[in-house]
């Protein structure tokens, strides 16, 4: 007979395998089970939209030979890396100045640099496309300072996604590089250059490698979340700057093709893991300096 | 040493008999009480998958609460999704989606839910007021679902800004009619949105294809790609770009067109020399549907002739139903309401757009990518 803890008259189960059976137990029913459905689904034949038994490879080869989906492919990379190197470089002075300043006002700025967190990313989102619509404020000002002729199309846009996820991931940037560099001694940084050092030399040799994992972590936070972000791309990028999330999404909930849309998944998963994988070596090696 | 053994962990853990004793309470508590309050609540009260946004209150005045007070039941309204997502949902669900009505799928959808065995077989015998059906929409329509409105694609343009356009060609190859000022004022649909699927069968049909030999249309659309200023997938988004007066030229849903032009857009509708598609909105009963004779009751209910009449005038689209003789001229002349405007309209081949949708996606998606 089995208990839970020691109480009981029988065999008894640790209390620490019920705490992580009961996550261990959740994450398989709504994370192993649903993608392993994916992982079948991506190879079984679709017909009128109908999933079959047969085995096919045919998802992939469509999106790995035709030149718009491995355009789309490229481009959610390219977001990905570019949102994760801004919201990283970005970050990084804001965190320097929050974690360094002598300000009576610290806490305040810092409730301040997360308090886009408070809103929806929908909302900045469109926050964003009320500026850069063809009909827009930042085309109304170029105008008006007479900068343009003509109205711009500054959106929809691969460089628009990049603005509007950047922005809505700078907090989780400005968190992460706070972090790493609260844990570096301002003492390092007098002595490196009470030893000659200038600033540059102090930041390069000294500050850098010591924040290199809170850097590395900001950009793969910001890069993991924005390849698989949806409503940003859906918004500020259209029909022609799709991304593999708002494909997907295009698939299964419109054309009704889970076959397709569950080999972009795949896709989507094993890219995503293969660059992480690097990026954490990567990471490791500099954090190791 | 373990959790369990280690003396201080003692009072945060649960004994089996514990567990038992508390599940037991709560089952107790269920039957005594909350229990038979869920099981009546179930018992009378029906969800229904509908529209939503400016069209939520419309269809929960006309239809809804008529019905509620007519059966002395409760209607929980879904106003969430697309006719597509609504599927898409039934499908993941296999048919148990929630709710007991879906009130606003498109043939396509209903020929695949009965396909997948997702919906009820809907009959006379469940749902009689299927008799009164426009014969012609009824021949097109799959068995699974009761049509109760017909609308159709239309083409409308902004009286403000250029002349009254009168052909399918005059929104595919717009700088013939309307030079190159017209450039970036054109919209596009995603064919996730039949609305597409529609517009490109007119360009089809325009060099003697359609359906069955669609290539004239790729050829409209790489040539009018660069005069679009905008591409939007649901018909509701196009909304504010007619608004903001950045689109004067666009296909658009007979009954969403006349709804905003009657609310003061500047824009006229046009039925192009060469004819109009039409389509029927279909209401089905998913075979999970919780409460499924009040759902065909609801179902029969849509198609009351008062109902029928209520919903249309408000709506802005055609009946289900062919009966309605007493509604308004204007009315007549916008919209499918009498026998001599169904049998003028072009009815498409439903079943085979359903079937080659994930293909004409595909080739969509290749040119405007």
């Amino acid at each position: 007979m089995w208990t839970i803890d020691g109480q009981g008259a029988g065999r008894r189960l640790p209390l620490h395998w019920f705490l992580v059976g009961v996550p261990a137990f959740f994450l398989l029913v709504f994370f192993v089970v649903p993608n392993a459905f994916l992982l079948s689904a991506s190879v079984l034949k679709s017909e009128n939209q109908v999933l079959t038994n047969q085995f096919t490879t045919e998802n992939f080869t469509i999106f790995l030979t035709k030149k718009v989906y491995l355009l789309t492919i490229l481009r959610t990379f390219v977001v990905g890396i570019s949102v994760g190197l801004l919201v990283a470089f970005v970050s990084f002075p804001v965190s320097y100045f929050l974690v360094r300043t002598r300000s009576r006002f610290k806490g305040v700025l810092i409730t301040l640099s997360l308090a886009p967190l408070l809103a929806s990313v929908v909302v900045r989102t469109y926050g964003w496309y009320v500026l850069l619509d063809r009909f827009g404020f930042a085309n109304d000002v170029l105008l008006k300072l007479d900068a343009i002729q003509e109205r711009i199309a500054f959106i929809p846009s691969t460089g628009g996604i990049i603005i509007g996820l950047a922005h809505a991931l700078l907090p989780y940037g400005i968190l992460t590089n706070l972090a790493s560099l609260s844990a570096v001694n301002p003492n390092m940084e007098r002595a490196s250059m009470s030893l000659g050092a200038n600033r540059t030399k102090t930041f390069l040799l000294v500050l850098l490698p010591n924040c290199m994992p809170g850097l590395v972590a900001s950009f793969l936070l910001a890069f993991s979340i924005s390849i698989s972000a949806y409503a940003t791309p859906a918004i500020l990028g259209g029909y022609a700057s799709q991304t593999i999330a708002t494909l997907i999404y295009a698939f299964i909930m419109q054309v009704l093709d889970w076959s397709l849309g569950a080999a972009l998944g795949t896709i989507l998963i094993v890219s995503t893991l293969a660059i992480l994988y690097f990026s954490f070596r990567f990471g490791g090696r500099r954090a190791e300096v | 040493m373990s959790v369990a053994r280690n003396p201080r962990n003692r009072g945060a853990s649960i004994s089996r008999r514990t567990a038992l004793k508390a599940t037991g309470g709560l089952a107790a508590c269920f039957a005594a009480g909350i229990g038979p309050a869920v099981v009546a609540r179930a018992e009378e009260t029906l969800v229904v998958n509908s529209q939503g946004g400016e069209y939520k209150e419309i269809i929960e005045r006309t239809v809804i609460a008529p019905f509620e007070k007519k059966f002395g039941v409760k209607v929980v309204h879904d106003a969430t999704g697309t006719a597509s997502q609504d599927f898409a949902k039934l499908r993941a669900s296999r048919g148990s989606p929630g709710f007991d009505v879906a009130a606003v799928l498109t043939p396509p959808e209903v020929t695949l839910g009965g396909q997948e065995g997702l919906l009820e077989p809907m009959s006379e015998k469940e749902v009689p007021n299927l008799k009164y059906i426009w014969t012609r929409a009824r021949e097109l329509s799959p068995t699974f679902g009761a049509v109760h409105t017909i609308q159709y694609a239309s083409l409308i343009y902004n009286k403000e800004q250029i002349e009254r356009p009168d052909s399918w060609a005059d929104y595919w190859e717009p700088w013939k009619r309307y030079g190159d000022g017209i450039r970036n004022h054109v919209i596009g649909y995603n064919p996730a949105n039949l609305l597409s699927i529609f517009a490109l069968i007119y360009a089809a049909r325009l060099r003697g294809g359609g359906e069955d030999n669609m290539e004239p249309a790729w050829e409209f659309l790489k040539n009018q790609k660069p005069y679009l200023g905008v591409v939007v997938t649901g018909s509701s988004e196009a909304v504010p770009h007619f608004e903001s007066g950045q689109v004067w030229l666009s296909p658009y849903w007979s009954g969403r067109a006349a709804l905003y032009i009657d609310r003061g857009l500047p824009f006229e509708m046009v039925v192009p020399k060469e004819g109009v598609l039409g389509l029927p909105d279909l209401a089905a009963v998913p075979v999970g549907a919780k409460n499924k004779e009040l759902a065909f009751e609801f179902v029969n209910f849509r198609l009351e002739k008062d109902v029928q009449r209520e919903f249309s005038l408000a709506y802005h689209a055609g009946p289900g139903r062919r009966d309605i003789d007493d509604l308004p001229e204007d009315f007549k002349k916008r919209q499918i309401a009498t026998e001599e405007k169904i049998q003028a309209t072009i009815w498409p081949n439903l079943e085979k757009i359903g079937r080659m949708r994930k293909d004409w996606t595909l080739r969509w998606q290749e040119i405007m990518g």
